[in-house]
């Protein structure tokens, strides 16, 4: 099938053609940017971004926003220092994306609370609730979760294969899943897919829970690669993961979008931060030029609005 | 009757709808039969797509019961009535633009495998569908790059791919040229010989009696009768499906009408595929458009009222010396500074602020002459007259939103009263409103003209555009068909223009 074109995936030169320009003015002006062990710090951390933004896709595939992803993930981290055995970190970490899924997902399409309305009250909410479980940075992780997160299996470093193994389940469930179908349907016109048959509350609760279980889970890693948990842990990825997907081409209304994309909206992010880091500017000066960059990014990309 | 000794299909028994306080379908009844092809036909709002919606559980009914195969159907949802075996191609067009045409056609009943879509199976089985439907299209190119026609032609394939025993098709043809019409009455009567049951909606007389068994006629929402094919003749027809009294609502017409020009539209095309249309406005005159939904009524008023920009031709305004100005495309504003005001069909939505009082809507009528810098002109007395002359009895205080349908269209009409425009372009004039406020405001629009204003109206309402205009021009697929006099029009004259084959023409636009 086309699922590549562009009309529906938002892929454009520029989404691909980004990182691929900035890793090659990195690689030719700075030695530093190609040792390894930039390149493994680099993997390590986008990982979390990756795996937050594949989910925050799901939901503006749908024409949602999550702006709750960053106080989910700081609550995960919360738990999985405070949890000696990393399988019930983990399984507290998804029960609590699962429940703030379902709850962001049933204000959205049953209550009709606007997607960013709904999401901040989640985000404050749980922001709170971080604090009340994980006052102040610390804790332990458990070693195993540690490992999982900071190895690596036959020389391929553990981050880069959580980040593979985020992107190719959400390209499966997109592309082979009677629900990825649904999700473009319901975003490219919700009541043209309601009259064809689609349980469009259904599909849109769903993607809300994909992406707070995604959230959780990116809570849990970046807590194992910095070995502690901490209540302010996700607070810059709300925004950051929307700018991800903004710059991979996904289009906020809905109905266009593809892990590809993201993929290349993430490592775009990455780079930029990775690359202004090398060239010594300053930290405050870092969020000037990447607010500048994504602008201008997202300006290339030709806007196509389907659906009307 | 043979046929009728066998169970219905379908039976749907006294059946009432209301969206608000507006009934749509009163206590209908109606009974579908395998083996047949049934019209259901009616007037512009006549209930046929809401009858049509209980059965594919779009809307539920208020009252009443829909029985399917004689046991009591449960249709709450799209996907259910679905499921249930009744397949609906509706009239809004469903495909969505970001899937391809392979995965529109199984949108909603995906094959899978172990979970996974099969999606080699899920193209074949569109092929499959496209080559029994007659259609070609490539089953990977993505819908948003379909034509209309090609989009309805997929639509229909859509309602055809199904298990179903009951097919609706809501006013298939609008888009279709004459060969794909001809494609869709095979596929129909190959539907007919293998037993299922078609609700055919259309007004259009041909196909009725080209296609259907069986007609049935609703008219404001009641079932006024159901008689096969054969005892009907395209005159018969018509006149069960108008003749209503005409109730003495309509202020006197003026003997006679000076040939002052207001408003001239010379080879005015709204959107690139419509044909030009030219026209005159005089003073003093009321002219209505009539035409079925959807001919391009809309988009020829809305372009002259700046809400829409023209794709080419020129309007020009008379003024008092006898001197014209040609009215720019495009901007509202424009054309209200050359004294050419809408009011909208969708007063709440696009007339007025519903959360400001009585008063301050009708200031924005005069504050457009008032440049930004300048204090807003605010004269009680004005108000007071406008509202005196125009018999509004509420508070000027009042937020517009808690009035009557009627109020509100006199608040919007004092608004543009008050900025002394000469040239009222008029939709839907009482939608909503009350039979009282009816008359108040065909009595003002009358005073209007009287005055030496001129309107121009779009009307779904034949019985209202008759007693209320000087003269009616009829519009079909976006052409002036007919220009007849009101004194002398009825309802079947203009539905005849209205109705009229299809042209060949139009298809290919």
């Amino acid at each position: 099938m086309t699922t590549l074109n562009p009309a529906r995936t938002g892929l454009t030169r520029y989404t691909l053609g980004l990182p691929v320009v900035l890793v090659l003015l990195l690689a030719a002006t700075q030695a530093d940017f190609r040792s390894t062990q930039n390149l493994l710090n680099f993997s390590g951390q986008i990982g979390a971004l990756l795996i937050v933004a594949v989910g925050q896709l799901f939901v503006t595939l749908v024409a949602g926003i999550d702006l709750s992803v960053g106080s989910v993930m700081s609550l995960a981290s919360a738990f999985a220092a405070t949890q000696s055995d990393p399988l019930a970190a983990v399984a507290l970490a998804t029960a609590l994306g699962v429940a703030v899924g379902t709850v962001n997902g049933m204000g959205v399409a049953m209550a009709g609370v606007h997607p960013l309305v709904m999401t901040l009250s989640t985000a404050t909410f749980l922001q709170g609730l971080a604090y009340v479980v994980l006052p102040i940075p610390g804790g332990t992780i458990a070693p195993a979760m540690a490992a999982a997160a900071t190895g690596e299996v036959v020389g391929i470093p553990a981050p880069l294969l959580w980040c593979a193994a985020a992107a190719l389940a959400a390209s499966i469930v997109l592309r082979r899943t009677r629900f990825g179908a649904h999700l473009f349907a319901v975003g490219g016109h919700p009541r043209s897919a309601y009259l064809n048959g689609v349980r469009v509350k259904a599909v849109v609760v769903g993607a809300y829970v994909w992406c707070s279980v995604a959230a959780a889970w990116a809570g849990l890693f970046l807590a194992a690669r910095v070995a502690a948990g901490d209540p302010a842990l996700g607070a810059s990825y709300a925004l950051e993961s929307v700018a991800a997907v903004a710059l991979g081409g996904v289009q906020l209304t809905g109905g266009v979008g593809s892990v590809a994309g993201v993929v290349a909206g993430v490592l775009s992010l990455g780079l930029m931060t990775n690359g202004l880091n090398l060239f010594g500017v300053s930290p405050f000066m870092r969020g000037v030029l990447t607010g500048v960059l994504l602008l201008a990014a997202v300006s290339l990309q030709r806007r196509r609005i389907v659906g009307m | 009757m043979t046929i009728k000794e066998r169970q219905p299909l379908v039976e749907l028994r006294s059946v009432s709808k209301s969206f608000g306080q507006n009934a749509a379908l009163k206590a209908v009844s109606l009974a579908g039969w395998p083996g047949s092809i049934h019209a259901v036909t009616g007037e512009n709002g006549a209930g046929k797509s809401t009858l049509m919606k209980l059965l594919a559980g779009v809307h539920q009914p208020d009252s009443g019961e829909i029985l399917l195969q004689g046991r009591r159907a449960a249709l709450g949802t799209p996907a259910k009535a679905r499921r249930a075996g009744v397949s609906t191609v509706f009239q809004e067009l469903t495909i969505l633009p970001n899937l391809t045409v392979a995965e529109n056609l199984c949108l909603g009943r995906e094959l899978t495998r172990g979970g996974l879509l099969n999606l080699r199976a899920l193209r074949h089985e569109a092929v499959q569908v496209l080559q029994r439907s007659g259609i070609t299209l490539d089953p990977d190119r993505l819908c948003g790059t379909l034509s209309v026609g090609e989009q309805q032609l997929l639509e229909i394939a859509k309602g055809l791919h199904s298990e179903a025993d009951i097919f609706i098709f809501d006013e298939p043809t609008a888009p279709l040229n004459r060969a794909e019409v001809d494609q869709l009455e095979t596929l129909l009567r190959a539907l007919k010989e293998q037993g299922k049951l078609v609700f055919y909606i259309s007004h259009r007389l041909e196909e009725i009696f080209r296609f259907c068994d069986t007609v049935t006629v609703l008219k404001d929402g009641a079932h006024v009768a159901t008689q096969p094919i054969e005892n009907l003749t395209p005159d018969a027809l018509v006149a069960l499906m108008v003749g209503r009294e005409l109730e003495a609502l309509f202020p006197e017409r003026p003997a006679h009408v000076p040939d002052v020009p207001a408003l001239q539209v010379e080879h005015l095309t709204a959107t690139p595929h419509s044909p030009p249309v030219s026209f005159t406005l005089r003073r003093g005159e009321i002219v209505g458009i009539a035409g079925l939904e959807g001919q391009g009524q809309r988009e020829i008023i809305r372009s002259l009222a700046g809400a829409q920009e023209r794709s080419s031709g020129t309007v020009r305004v008379w003024a008092d010396g006898g001197h014209n100005i040609a009215v720019a495309s495009g901007s509202v504003a424009a054309a209200v500074r050359c004294g050419v005001a809408l009011l909208p069909e969708d007063r709440k939505g696009e007339g007025l602020y519903l959360d400001l009082s009585i008063e301050d809507n009708i200031w924005l009528g005069p504050l457009r002459q008032t440049p930004l810098w300048r204090r807003a002109p605010r004269d009680p007395s004005l108000v007071r007259r406008l509202a005196e002359r125009m018999g509004l009895r509420t508070p000027p205080a009042q937020p517009v939103g808690s009035l009557s349908g009627g109020n509100q269209q006199k608040a919007m009409l004092g608004r543009w009263l008050a900025a002394d425009v000469q040239i009222l372009l008029v939709e839907q004039p009482t939608r909503g409103v009350d039979v009282g406020a009816k008359a108040e405001i065909y009595e003002l629009l009358r005073r209007f003209t009287a005055d030496g204003g001129a309107i121009l109206a779009v009307s779904g309402d034949l019985p209202e555009l008759i007693g209320l205009c000087d003269r009616i021009l009829v519009v079909r697929s976006g052409a002036i068909v007919a220009d007849v006099p009101g004194h002398s029009a009825t309802e079947e004259l203009l539905l005849g223009h209205a109705l009229r084959s299809e042209s060949p023409s139009k298809a290919t636009a």
